[in-house]
């Protein structure tokens, strides 16, 4: 039986994996953390295996209260680091601080608990560098995007991942890092929901690169599988939907509408400035013009991770009739 | 993509006809969940390719395949040969006969360098058919899950060799014996007779490293000619059981494996040569 830390618990993959941790059995206690108040933190709550803390990551002496307090007081033996600031356009030292050093806090912190065995950090498949000289079909061993010209977005969850990857196997707590598909939902911090989510999606003519698609449910399924898990090391989690960005398009019902690729970058520029997207085309050109698929044969191998959450696509129904 | 699958599907039923989609239909591949393989490969872009590719084949080129029996119906392997023509139309051939020759129907997935990942549609078009950019990594994991590779080791070079160069083997690269002794998988040796005179290529223009093509060339006539292709396929080399997979970190031993190949390839372009009764016959 163990007792579950999970930062990020109020985003909306932490609350599913906090509601999946509550039924799990081989739980005892799971410590939500949050930046919300109590009140409005979770909209669900279980008196005997959940409780919630609020607490700001980005305040070092607040980790450290969290960690040496209320987690050593409920024996936490795993945490779960899920938060990371997700809006991709924010940026400065209060943004690189949730994302980095609060990660760095809570490895520092860990090796010397006297109750945390084990740090799960979500990281994202952003961190990789896609090149047309680089493999459509991405191992852990893939290149790292250290372009120092790549945006703070890029630049804080290669950085962050790296913290951890460093310090595998220096630290005592076991570090996992799972470098996870994008999610298509609300809240996920996912561009590519982002830019399905306007009715004409626009592309650069003349290219459709593969992509792949984690739902949040795969995700919790990962998670979990590394919360359970033994060992360290760094983990691809693809999602199970593989296809090309137009087909992507089609079955979640917009319009992929391709245009000179010099084009695409000023227009969603201008869609942003007029509606507030998230969606910036700058941080997605690469992936945009070719192929990025995440190879999880090693979670699948160590961890028993293997996708089985497909995306419920809203009009995937009328493309396979029309097909 | 230019355009959906089912498109692919109308357009290879009309102008290919049946027996285009069956093999289609027949061709066993890696779908990846949504008709796809990871590489973007899809049977009715297959059968598209297919339909493109058998005018040239049957009546311009008129093809004429020789020792096809020596292609493994099943798991990993690769085709390695030589390359020419300015225009890979080489590759189209030997990507047809091989989809024409194997039953069931295999795709040779060639491996293209690195600039036609990067070219607008003729990427996705290539990606749909089968084609993979020449990394360590894709061509790795298509040996793993038991795929044919179709490699030309001269590379650009061989493309762009001149007119007075042809049949003479450019440089040799090694990349394909490294990656057939790691994974155990056979290599043939394929002799292309023809290719190397359909576009006599006289000079090349360096171009910036900017732009997306290696050179532009000079040739003596705007599209290829009419030349008969005579493809040879020589018997299977079986370095599996001189080397173990450790040998591939070798470079004597890789390089010993790849003149082996290089020299069946220039054995058979001979043997082609001397078979064939003139340059469109």
């Amino acid at each position: 039986m163990r007792s579950v830390l999970v930062t990020g618990a109020t985003t909306p993959l932490g609350e599913r994996l906090v509601r999946s941790l509550i039924a799990d059995t081989r739980v005892s206690h799971v410590l939500a953390v949050g930046k919300e108040p109590p009140d409005r933190a979770l909209p669900f709550s279980h008196e005997q295996r959940l409780t919630y803390v609020q607490v700001d990551l980005t305040k070092s002496r607040q980790v450290r209260d969290l960690l040496f307090g209320v987690a050593r007081d409920r024996s936490v033996e795993v945490v779960v680091h899920l938060s990371q600031h997700r809006s991709a356009r924010d940026r400065g030292h209060k943004v690189h601080q949730a994302n980095v050093e609060a990660l760095r806090s809570i490895l520092d912190l860990s090796d010397r608990h006297p109750t945390i065995r084990r740090v799960v950090v979500r990281s994202f498949s952003v961190v990789y560098r896609v090149s047309m000289d680089l493999p459509v079909l991405v191992t852990e061993d893939h290149p790292l995007n250290l372009d120092p010209r790549a945006p703070q977005y890029v630049r804080d969850r290669v950085e962050a991942d790296l913290t951890a990857c460093t310090r595998m196997g220096l630290t005592n707590a076991e570090i996992v890092v799972l470098r996870c598909a994008e999610a298509l939902g609300p809240g996920m911090g996912s561009q590519l929901f982002d830019y399905l989510a306007s009715p004409v999606a626009l592309r650069p003519a003349g290219f459709d690169p593969m992509v792949n698609v984690a739902t949040v449910a795969d995700l919790v399924s990962a998670v979990e599988a590394a919360t359970h898990g033994s060992g360290e090391g760094v983990f691809n989690i693809p999602g199970a939907d593989t296809l090309p960005l137009s087909e992507a398009c089609r079955k979640w019902g917009c319009v992929s509408f391709p245009m000179p690729g010099p084009l695409v970058a000023p227009v969603y520029g201008l869609r942003h400035r007029l509606t507030g997207s998230e969606f910036s085309y700058g941080l997605n050109r690469k992936t945009m013009h070719f192929g990025f698929v995440l190879d999880g044969t090693r979670a699948g191998e160590v961890l028993g991770y293997r996708p089985s959450h497909p995306v419920d696509w809203p009009v995937g129904g009328v493309v396979r009739m029309g097909a | 993509m230019p355009f959906p699958p089912r498109v692919a599907s109308v357009l290879s039923s009309v102008f290919g006809g049946p027996s285009v989609r069956d093999r289609a239909h027949r061709l066993h591949f890696a779908d990846a969940g949504h008709g796809f393989d990871q590489f973007g490969m899809h049977p009715d872009f297959v059968a598209v390719g297919d339909t493109i590719g058998s005018p040239l084949y049957d009546r311009y080129f008129r093809v004429k395949s020789y020792g096809a029996e020596n292609i493994p119906k099943t798991g990993a392997a690769i085709l390695a040969a030589n390359h020419s023509g300015s225009l890979p139309v080489d590759g189209a051939m030997l990507w047809v006969d091989v989809y024409r020759r194997t039953d069931p129907p295999r795709t040779a997935r060639p491996v293209a360098d690195h600039f036609v990942t990067a070219l607008p549609v003729v990427s996705t078009l290539f990606a749909r058919c089968g084609v993979v950019g020449g990394s360590r990594g894709n061509a790795r994991a298509l040996l793993e899950s038991g795929e044919l590779l179709m490699i030309f080791p001269e590379g650009v070079p061989g493309i762009g060799k001149l007119f007075k160069d042809r049949y003479h083997l450019q440089e040799w690269r090694v990349g394909h014996c490294e990656l057939a002794i790691r994974h155990r998988a056979p290599v043939v040796p394929v002799g292309i007779v023809g290719a190397e005179e359909q576009m006599p290529q006289l000079a090349k223009i360096p171009v910036p490293k900017s732009l997306p093509i290696p050179y532009i060339p000079i040739t003596a006539t705007p599209l290829p000619l009419p030349v008969r292709y005579h493809i040879h396929y020589g018997a299977p080399l079986r370095f599996d059981l001189e080397y173990t997979p450790d040998d591939a970190d070798d470079p004597e031993k890789v390089h010993a494996a790849a003149q082996r190949v290089k020299a069946e390839v220039q054995k058979l372009l001979e043997k082609g040569l001397s078979m064939r009764e003139g340059i469109f016959r």
